[in-house]
């Protein structure tokens, strides 16, 4: 009996423990990427482990994200999307913005966003909790993640490599380092990337947080 | 969102040359200091004041956002340095920290421009994320009409805000943390560091503050990537900034065993520096003349030689722990800022050179170098000649030597003692081997006549190290001060001589005589210290570094004294050649000298930053350089250009 009461006061300080732990995550590239689940703007469950097999690539979005809507209006994101669509890649956008906050979309919006934008994602997910943002730390919209096709985390970081600084809103992206473009052959071949991990840019992902 | 930028553009097009701007979320004006035409250096600040709940960005603006990015229009001949950063503050996004400025801001720029130029206007695109919950990237064009305006008080009082001096600070990684300490009197509650480098500081995590004792605090900084050699940012104590910036001793710079081992190298060759090396040759002729001896002799000369050197080295390591220990900052070479410790090796290094000169036997010959300190037939003399060869040895700094002797004077006690132990052996090392192996100086030239020449021909390093060191203390004290210690030089030769050529009184009486005129002149040394001057060199100020690099200014500093041998040979066969100080020139390298000749706490804590406690150092940088670079510490005009490219 004392023993159960043991167990069941462990149980409920870890319980406690993870509650209290509401703070970004920060996962190691080139180890195990964390494993989620989530609802897509079909409402269909989707699961990280459901890809396995296949690279997994992953975009934190926000649409009225200054940052976002110029990779989107320049047509940039969408032609990452594609070439990743054209090698068999998963493509999760997604959107952990809060109710309320900036970027928080149903699944009707989301839905018209892809068509409106001429949009390749193979999901879009709805984090309204924020929870697979926090698990994975994304800071910023956008923030990257490359997945290969045994789970392997391979990359985290910025899209590319104009973002630091204002010049990012007059660049042209045409002409910027897309680390995701750049590096797709490599995480078909599930190598390690020559670029793993670079400092992401952009909105602050507006988070549910007290 | 586009909406915003295209209002933004209309209202600025309409109004192209207006000063204050509406950006949307901020009124945006450009201010300046300047205060008559013919000024050639001032300050233009963007003043941006922000609604209530917007900020925009530091240069490091933490998980997101973006610092702002300005674009100058001038008149030729006007040059607009990159801004000086006012301290900024935290703004936490939970679980998000950003790094930024709130309410009202004034970016200051230092203007410099030529008195030929004729200073119309200055005007400037200024691009800037404004953010409250939502970001919007907004857009000033402002133009300043410079010939009528008025300098502005508010630019001024930013100026004098601005984080300009650096905080000293010795920073270790402990775990997922880098501690951060530091010494100030500022009385202060809160304090927080704003790093500049992404991608390796947790920067939502608090950071904690513990106070070691009045003056001294530690602050943790929570570290996402613990690999970290460098880093720079500001501390703000109370919104009061004080810049920083560090290499970490532990992981940059050199192990313990790495500094051991430099240490050893460091010292085996300093016996062939300069100052140290006719003390040494005269010991390697004694045991040459001992040749014929037996072995045992020889060891036992050598074991007293090598006891000589390790004890000094001992005296030395253990000298500087109970100084540091004191809170004072010291270095290789500081017995040598005293005069009178300049004085007094000055005359044994004359003393030596007259004896071998002379050809006067005083004692036992060729093994008494200890001078008069030794006695007659026991091994005294030897050990005497090794600390003798140490004390002499100190004013240079054999290469290896200075990262070593560095790191051993910014590490615990612990650490110093091995360090210095292995300095002392590798400087013993030649006799080292000759206690052990006695038979080996058979290989070595046989005994003759030509040790006679050689012995007096090495009187001539000898007093020539003599006049250096009298250079050194007449830079130190003054002309009169020099003249007295000439005088005590011919004394001492007339001492030397009655040693040599009377009876036991007069030894007495002449060497009696030379110590009490030796006790009243450095009893009465004027204390002047004037120091050289260079018409080529700046002289150097704790944060000359920093402001040179806020306006771009390549330089090249030159850490030197007048009792570092190393650094007058580096300064005859490179610095001051007309070779290197053209292409300085040419180069727009400010050349800058810290003269460390007489005792100096800023010069020390400037070397301390480069982990450095002698010298010489050379640091360099130019535009476009993270870091200024350390020089080699031997140079030569090729080597310094090569390594200025």
């Amino acid at each position: 009996m004392k023993k159960a009461i043991h167990y069941l006061l462990f149980l409920s300080v870890n319980i406690n423990l993870f509650a209290a732990t509401v703070v970004l995550q920060n996962p190691a590239v080139n180890q195990n990427a964390p494993l989620f689940s989530g609802i897509d703007s079909y409402g269909e469950q989707i699961n990280l482990s459901d890809f396995k097999g296949q690279p997994v690539i992953l975009e934190w979005t926000n649409h009225e994200c200054p940052y976002v809507a110029k990779h989107y209006s320049e047509n940039n994101m969408q032609a990452v999307q594609k070439m990743a669509q054209d090698e068999g890649i998963i493509w999760l956008s997604i959107v952990s913005s809060t109710p309320g906050d900036q970027g928080h979309i149903n699944s009707v919006t989301a839905n018209e966003l892809t068509q409106s934008r001429n949009a390749y994602p193979s999901h879009v997910l709805l984090d309204e909790s924020g929870e697979i943002g926090m698990q994975y730390g994304a800071k910023t919209t956008p923030h990257m993640y490359m997945i290969d096709s045994d789970g392997i985390l391979r990359y985290k970081g910025a899209i590319d490599d104009v973002g630091r600084g204002m010049k990012f809103f007059s660049a042209s992206l045409k002409d910027a380092m897309n680390y995701v473009a750049l590096q797709i052959d490599d995480l078909k071949n599930a190598n390690q990337l020559d670029i793993s991990s670079t400092v992401p840019y952009g909105c602050s992902v507006k988070y549910n947080y007290d | 969102m586009k909406n915003i930028l295209l209002a933004s553009y209309i209202l600025l097009s309409s109004f192209l040359l207006s000063n204050p701007v509406e950006t949307g979320h901020a009124k945006a004006s450009l201010i300046s200091n300047l205060q008559s035409s013919t000024q050639e250096s001032f300050f233009v600040g963007v003043r941006l004041e922000m609604q209530d709940g917007w900020h925009t960005y530091w240069e490091n603006p933490g998980d997101s956002g973006s610092p702002f990015d300005a674009k100058w229009t001038t008149d030729d001949g006007v040059i607009v340095e990159n801004v000086q950063w006012p301290t900024p503050v935290t703004i936490p996004y939970p679980p998000l920290m950003t790094y930024g400025y709130e309410g009202d801001v004034v970016f200051p720029f230092q203007v410099f421009r030529s008195q030929e130029t004729n200073l119309q206007k200055i005007s400037v695109d200024f691009n800037f994320l404004i953010c409250a919950d939502i970001c919007i990237p907004e857009t000033a064009s402002l133009t300043l009409d410079l010939s009528s305006i008025a300098p502005s008080n508010l630019l001024d009082s930013q100026i004098d805000d601005l984080p300009s001096r650096i905080l000293p600070t010795s920073s270790s990684i402990e775990g997922n943390n880098l501690l951060v300490e530091f010494q100030t009197n500022e009385i202060f509650s809160t304090a927080y560091l704003f790093p500049r480098e992404g991608n390796i500081f947790a920067y939502p995590k608090t950071q904690l503050l513990k106070q070691i004792d009045n003056s001294r605090y530690v602050i943790s900084i929570p570290l996402i990537n613990p690999d970290l050699d460098s880093f720079s940012g500001i501390l703000s104590l109370d919104g009061k900034g004080f810049q920083v910036k560090e290499q970490i001793a532990s992981n940059s710079g050199i192990s313990l065993w790495q500094a051991i081992l430099f240490a050893l190298i460091g010292g085996l060759i300093l016996n062939l520096m300069p100052c140290v090396f006719p003390v040494i040759s005269l010991k390697v002729l004694s045991f040459v003349s001992m040749g014929g001896d037996d072995h045992s002799k020889i060891r036992n000369h050598a074991w007293a030689f090598v006891g000589g050197v390790m004890s000094t080295f001992l005296s030395i390591a253990t000298a500087l722990i109970i100084i540091r220990s004191s809170g004072s900052m010291i270095g290789w070479g500081y017995q040598l800022q005293s005069p009178v410790v300049v004085g007094i090796l000055t005359l044994i290094m004359l003393g030596i050179g007259l004896i071998l000169l002379t050809n006067i036997n005083i004692g036992t010959g060729l093994t008494s170098l200890g001078g008069n300190i030794q006695s007659k037939n026991d091994y005294s003399g030897s050990f005497f000649t090794g600390v003798l060869a140490v004390v002499v040895a100190s004013p240079c700094t054999a290469p290896f030597m200075g990262a070593a002797v560095g790191y051993a004077l910014l590490q615990p006690s612990f650490a110093t003692l091995p360090i210095f132990l292995s300095l002392g052996l590798g400087f013993a090392g030649p006799y080292l081997v000759l206690a052990i192996k006695p038979d080996w100086i058979g290989s070595l030239p046989k005994p003759g006549a030509w040790m006679e020449t050689l012995k007096q021909f090495f009187a001539f390093p000898m007093i020539a190290t003599a006049l250096w060191l009298m250079w050194v203390f007449m830079v130190q004290t003054s002309g009169n001060a020099l003249i007295q210690l000439l005088i005590l030089g011919l004394v001492l030769g007339l001492a030397i001589w009655m040693i040599a050529t009377f009876q036991k009184r007069w030894k007495w009486i002449g060497l009696a005589a030379t110590i009490l005129l030796a006790i009243q002149i450095f009893n009465n040394l004027p204390s002047s210290s004037a120091s050289q001057e260079d018409p080529n060199a700046q002289n150097w100020s704790p944060a000359i570094e920093s402001n040179l690099q806020a306006t771009n200014q390549a330089y090249l500093i030159n850490f030197t004294a007048a009792w570092c041998i190393t650094c007058q040979t580096n300064e005859k066969a490179a610095l001051s050649r007309p070779g290197v100080q053209e292409y300085l020139s040419a180069q727009n390298i400010l050349y800058i000298k810290a003269d460390w000749t007489n005792r100096n706490e800023e010069i020390a804590e400037g070397l301390a930053k480069y982990n450095r406690s002698g010298i010489p150092l050379y640091i360099y940088w130019k535009p476009g350089m993270n870091e200024s670079k350390i020089l080699p510490a031997v140079l030569t005009e090729d080597l310094l250009i090569r390594n200025l490219k």
